[in-house]
């Protein structure tokens, strides 16, 4: 999963990966055997802290998917289909969306080879990611919603499809930002002017953080995450700190739901664990809203209400919040039964934020 | 139709034992004309309604045409016949039985309403019927024809023709016309009756027709009515078993039914009677029932205890003040000698100091050569009897102590004991006879006394004790046993008897006077006549109630061409008779109801009540004595006992029915999923071959592996071809292969070799185990033709690729 192969050997390689996989489906054919697939069990319970690379990775349990019942020589089928459909994508180097691929099974002649839903078809790539090894991006599928924004003092070389384009990330751009391409090893960094990178939950703060002229002010690069960040968000944050050094923070709201999304920046998220090497920054750092920033600044609240209690119950077991301050902050929230969103740090003033919240706890962090 | 009825009222040599419900409509029916009692009583003859009165007739004549063929060891061939003749229906009901003579025809048709087989414990549709006979009067009352018969015997003459009608003022019949006819049937009786009736119970009739082949499968039957007609073939050629007719169980008799046996044996005595009537009586049962009827009929003596040494009571004195005249010496060793046997055997009755003393006196007598005569021992049994009886008090006293808790107050027992003494004491008879029922009656008024006097407590279990205590103390009377004529000629007497049998332990009747139909002829019945998928039977070991063996045969069939949506049919049947009425009040319908069929896989909706689907539930009753609810004989009583076999006889055969449905609906999923994975597998080999580039692949050994399949497949090289077999299922597996080849495989070790018409045929019977892989290898000459069949592995487990 290198970044600088070129392009068409990396297609090629994609290609024979996905032809290997149906070779040994072939050969398993040829000896009498019931064709099968091993893929790690994707659950909570099934994923490991992977030291070398301080991420989460999937563990050692697996289930198979065998030809051996109707359901399993179905999703077999599928794959065939799905390993075939790919191939000649990338033979043909054309792409398509995730929506596109469950719409596109409907033509093929064989009814049983036809998706059920989408998640189904989703979930048959995210398989043969991990059967193969080769990413999702590579093998030319993207996602249905366009990836997040950047905004901050940083140039950058995309390779499009027509051609490759130079943009600086605050002035070539409007108020909306640089669009992360989907596949964002297509980019190539060539200058910045950044301190460090700054990831923020919602459009709202992002919003408030550009009008108040915060990434100038600080030389800061703005990471839109646009609620749980898409792979492409994931990935170009953590090119951003590992090729620029930079360090990278994560602003969400003070609830259970933002802090798995800060998780998923930083350790890796349960479904692409396969991808954690690639997609996490184990070192971005969380700024809040921590709970405890709720008690300081007497923020406006909401209660908690049940399913955020059991999300923040089941955080207290995921083995990604297993750190002393994770456990500090989640059982001072079930504590004091309140939320607040980024948001509400607007009743102090539409400066607040980025005057005083920011700049302290960045400072705290020895970030600013 | 040789099975003869009995004559009303009259006790016939045919029929010793006439039902009393059969005599007193008899007696009834000599006031009234015999038309009048037939209105009468017409619903419980099963003449109610136009509608039943077909189904009746038809179901009278064609039980008596089985049995006759039956009796004859013939295989019986019925022909039934429904025409409409004007306002009339015409009966004709034609058998193959042995036929009838002139003499037998009055009998078998006329003069007699009730069967001769009440009583008989022979397992005989004749019991369930109420005679043919009733079917003429019917016809004869309805439409004023006479019955017309027609009937050939096996003697090679011609047949005969008669019509026969009822004189309903002297209820005889009348021959009114008698010639020779030609028939062309070897042997066999036709009846034809015209009645008034309707086709209203179109649906029973023919439901009593099917079941009757249903269970009849050694019957060939014919059957038209206006509308339709069936035949039903036999299933098989063996005859029912012969019935034996057997004695009645004592357990089993009615006081009235006893009453008649008492009045018609030759017996003398009641064991011999007992021997003689009854089974399963011998020797000892006799004395024990015998025993019984004294100890009831006379009571028992009690026996009281010796006066002791510091009692004032001296039997010796007594007696010897009591013997006059017979010398000093002589009365003083018949006094001493009394009283020392008294005194030895410590507790007596009346009858054993009876006893002591006459045995005294002739000794005694002997040795001073005097003669104590009646008047003498009389005396001194009175005087000894005296002194023996002088203190009652103490010995109950003892009786009542032992047999009341320890917690009774001394007062209390001492009362109790008191006022038993003193019922013995006034007791009329001074021998102190009693019956148990006296006994008791004695006890009740001293506890009751006791409860009132001494405000003392005496309950039920402490008054059982007391009688239970004073009985086992008493002594069985030594007078003769009624004769048979005594207790013949008293009612009370005769109910002595009955409650003796009822109450001494005999052995459980035998059952061979019983033909079920047999677990392979239930099965072989319903297989003929339901086109189902599945067929089981049962049949239970025969059990007891009151005295009359019974027998219980369920059987189901499932599936098939059976209807589905609605409840299941239920088949009943009482000694081979098919029971088409009053199914709601039926003994069989109600167990049918109270099983959980879920737990056997039928559907049933909440859970209890007639079950859904495609299922036939047969059940078969055989007894000596059917119980029914009614006189009209169309459903079986509720009788906890037969309930009881019912419910296990289907229970048996509905186990069998579920690992039916399971392994159905196991084969059913396997299917489905072969059929499925079938279809993908290939698909997918298919694409992986086009998507790798490569030559297309064989996926049969991948599918009998997934089915967990037996895996039959053929190669051949340089002359030599194998036959492998992968067990990949996880039970071993012992088909049988055959490989038939176009060359000659010379002989074989393993396989046996038959030549047919240019054809060798291989066959192999190896025992493959799970996992586990069989090669059968043999030579050939150049090419040739293969064809291999598997047999003895379900087709669902099998893959043949060869």
């Amino acid at each position: 999963m290198s970044t600088d192969t070129d392009p068409d050997v990396k297609d090629e390689l994609a290609r024979e990966r996905l032809i290997e996989l149906a070779a040994e489906f072939y050969d398993q054919f040829a000896e009498g055997d019931v064709p099968s697939m091993q893929i790690p069990t994707r659950t909570k319970s099934n994923i490991v802290f992977d030291e070398d690379n301080d991420v989460w990775v999937y563990g050692d349990r697996h289930s198979t998917r065998s030809a051996n019942s109707v359901r399993g020589a179905q999703k077999l089928l599928k794959a065939v289909y799905t390993i075939e459909f790919l191939a000649n994508q990338l033979d043909e180097d054309r792409s398509s969306t995730l929506r596109e691929l469950y719409y596109l099974s409907e033509s093929w002649d064989e009814e049983r080879a036809q998706f059920s839903g989408q998640d189904e078809s989703n979930q048959l790539v995210e398989d043969l990611e991990i059967v193969s090894g080769v990413t999702r991006e590579d093998f030319h599928m993207r996602p249905e919603e366009s990836g997040a924004t950047i905004m901050g003092p940083l140039y950058l070389r995309e390779q499009t499809r027509r051609g490759e384009r130079e943009i600086h990330c605050q002035k070539d751009v409007g108020e909306g930002g640089y669009q992360i391409p989907n596949n964002p090893d297509t980019i190539e960094f060539l200058d910045n002017d950044a301190d460090f990178v700054l990831c923020v939950e919602t459009g709202g703060m992002r919003d408030r953080l550009v009008e108040n002229g915060f990434d100038e002010e600080h030389n800061v690069i703005v990471v839109h995450l646009k609620g749980q960040p898409a792979r492409a968000t994931r990935r170009i944050t953590k090119r951003l700190h590992d090729e620029l050094d930079l360090p990278v923070v994560v602003f969400t709201d003070g609830d259970p739901w933002s802090y798995r999304i800060y998780g998923s920046v930083a350790y890796g998220s349960i479904k692409s664990a396969h991808l954690s090497e690639y997609l996490a920054t184990p070192e971005a750092e969380f700024v809040g809203i921590q709970p405890e920033d709720i008690v300081e600044y007497d923020l406006p609240t909401d209660p908690l209400s049940d399913s955020d209690i059991n999300a923040l119950e089941s955080e207290l077991e995921d083995p990604r919040f297993q750190s002393e301050y994770w456990t500090e902050q989640i059982e001072l929230q079930l504590d004091i039964e309140k939320k607040a969103e980024q948001q509400a740090l607007a009743s102090r003033g539409l400066d607040f934020v980025t005057d005083t919240y920011l700049p302290e706890r960045l400072g705290e962090m020895g970030v600013l | 139709m040789t099975s003869f009825q009995s004559q009303l009222g009259e006790g016939d040599g045919d029929d010793p034992d006439p039902d009393p419900i059969a005599e007193e409509l008899a007696r009834s029916q000599r006031s009234i004309s015999i038309a009048e009692f037939f209105e009468k009583n017409k619903q419980m003859l099963g003449f109610d309604s136009g509608a039943k009165a077909l189904v009746t007739a038809i179901k009278e004549a064609v039980d008596n045409a089985l049995d006759a063929t039956e009796e004859a060891g013939i295989l019986p061939d019925i022909y039934v016949e429904i025409e409409e003749v004007g306002d009339y229906y015409r009966l004709t009901i034609e058998d193959n039985g042995p036929g009838i003579t002139k003499e037998q025809v009055p009998k078998v048709f006329g003069k007699l309403l009730y069967g001769s087989r009440f009583h008989a414990r022979e397992q005989n549709r004749g019991q369930q019927g109420i005679g043919i006979s009733a079917a003429v009067l019917y016809s004869q009352l309805t439409s004023g024809k006479p019955a017309k018969i027609t009937s050939k015997t096996n003697n090679g003459g011609d047949a005969q023709y008669f019509e026969l009608t009822i004189d309903t003022d002297t209820n005889e019949p009348e021959i009114d016309v008698e010639e020779g006819a030609s028939w062309e049937r070897p042997h066999g009786t036709r009846i034809e009756l015209e009645m008034e009736g309707n086709m209203r119970a179109r649906q029973q009739l023919h439901d009593y027709i099917k079941y009757t082949a249903v269970v009849n499968p050694h019957a060939r039957i014919e059957f038209h009515e206006p509308k339709e007609s069936f035949k039903f073939e036999r299933a098989t050629d063996d005859l029912p078993p012969e019935t034996e007719e057997i004695r009645p169980h004592p357990h089993g008799v009615e006081l009235g039914t006893l009453l008649k046996m008492l009045d018609a044996t030759d017996s003398y005595s009641v064991t011999g009677f007992l021997q003689g009537e009854f089974t399963r009586v011998g020797q000892k049962t006799a004395t024990s029932v015998a025993d019984n009827l004294r100890d009831r009929h006379y009571g028992r003596e009690v026996a009281w205890s010796a006066p002791q040494a510091h009692e004032d009571a001296d039997i010796r004195a007594a007696v010897t003040a009591a013997v006059s005249n017979k010398g000093a010496e002589a009365t003083k060793t018949l006094a001493t000698n009394v009283a020392e046997s008294v005194e030895d055997a410590g507790r007596v009755a009346h009858s054993e100091v009876v006893a002591l003393v006459d045995e005294h006196a002739e000794a005694v007598g002997e040795e001073y050569d005097k003669t104590f005569g009646e008047t003498v021992r009389e005396n001194a049994v009175e005087a000894a009897w005296g002194e023996i009886t002088a203190d009652r008090r103490s010995d109950l006293y003892e009786l009542v102590d032992d047999a009341t808790t320890s917690r009774k107050d001394d007062a209390v027992v001492e009362a109790m004991a008191r006022r038993l003494a003193d019922k013995f004491d006034d007791q009329e008879d001074q021998r102190n006879r009693v019956t148990r029922d006296e006994l008791r009656e004695f006890v009740d008024r001293a506890a009751d006394m006791t409860i009132e006097r001494d405000d003392a407590s005496f309950g039920e279990t402490a008054r059982e004790n007391v009688v239970e205590a004073v009985w086992s103390q008493s002594v069985r009377v030594p007078d003769e046993v009624p004769k048979v004529k005594d207790v013949a000629d008293d009612r009370d007497t005769a109910a002595r008897l009955l409650e003796a049998m009822r109450e001494t332990d005999i052995l459980s009747p035998p059952t061979d006077c019983l033909a079920p139909i047999s677990e392979e002829l239930v099965y072989a019945g319903l297989e003929k006549e339901y086109e189902a998928d599945f067929y089981a039977s049962a049949t239970r070991d025969a059990e007891v109630h009151g005295g009359d063996p019974f027998v219980v045969e369920a059987g189901i069939a499932y599936g098939g061409d059976l209807e589905d949506g609605g409840s299941v049919e239920v088949l009943r049947f009482a000694n081979r008779v098919p029971l088409v009425y009053q199914r709601g009040a039926c003994a069989t319908v109600d167990v049918v109801k109270n099983i959980n069929w879920r737990n056997y896989g039928l559907d049933q909706p909440g859970g209890s009540g007639m079950p859904n689907g495609p299922a036939v539930l047969m059940i078969h009753v055989a007894s000596t004595n059917v119980p029914f609810t009614s006189e009209s004989k169309d459903a079986v009583a509720n009788i906890p006992e037969i309930e009881d076999e019912i419910e296990l006889a289907l229970r048996e055969a509905a186990r069998e029915l579920k690992s039916y449905l399971n392994k159905r609906r196991s084969m059913e999923k396997r299917r489905r999923k072969q059929n499925v994975i079938a279809e993908i597998l290939p698909e997918m080999a298919e694409k992986l071959s086009e998507v790798t580039d490569r030559e297309p692949l064989d996926i049969d050994d991948s599918l009998a592996r997934i089915m967990n399949n037996v895996l039959v497949e053929r190669s051949v090289e340089d002359g030599t071809v194998e036959l492998t077999v992968h067990n990949h299922g996880d039970t071993n597996v012992d088909p049988e292969i055959t490989e038939i080849v176009s060359s000659d495989p010379g002989d074989h070790d393993d396989a046996t070799v038959v030549e047919m018409d240019g054809e060798w045929f291989l066959k192999w019977s190896p025992t493959v185990a799970a996992g586990d892989t069989a090669t059968l290898a043999y030579d050939i000459d150049g090419d040739a033709d293969f064809d291999v069949s598997v047999e003895g592995i379900e087709a669902e487990k099998l893959t043949i690729n060869a």
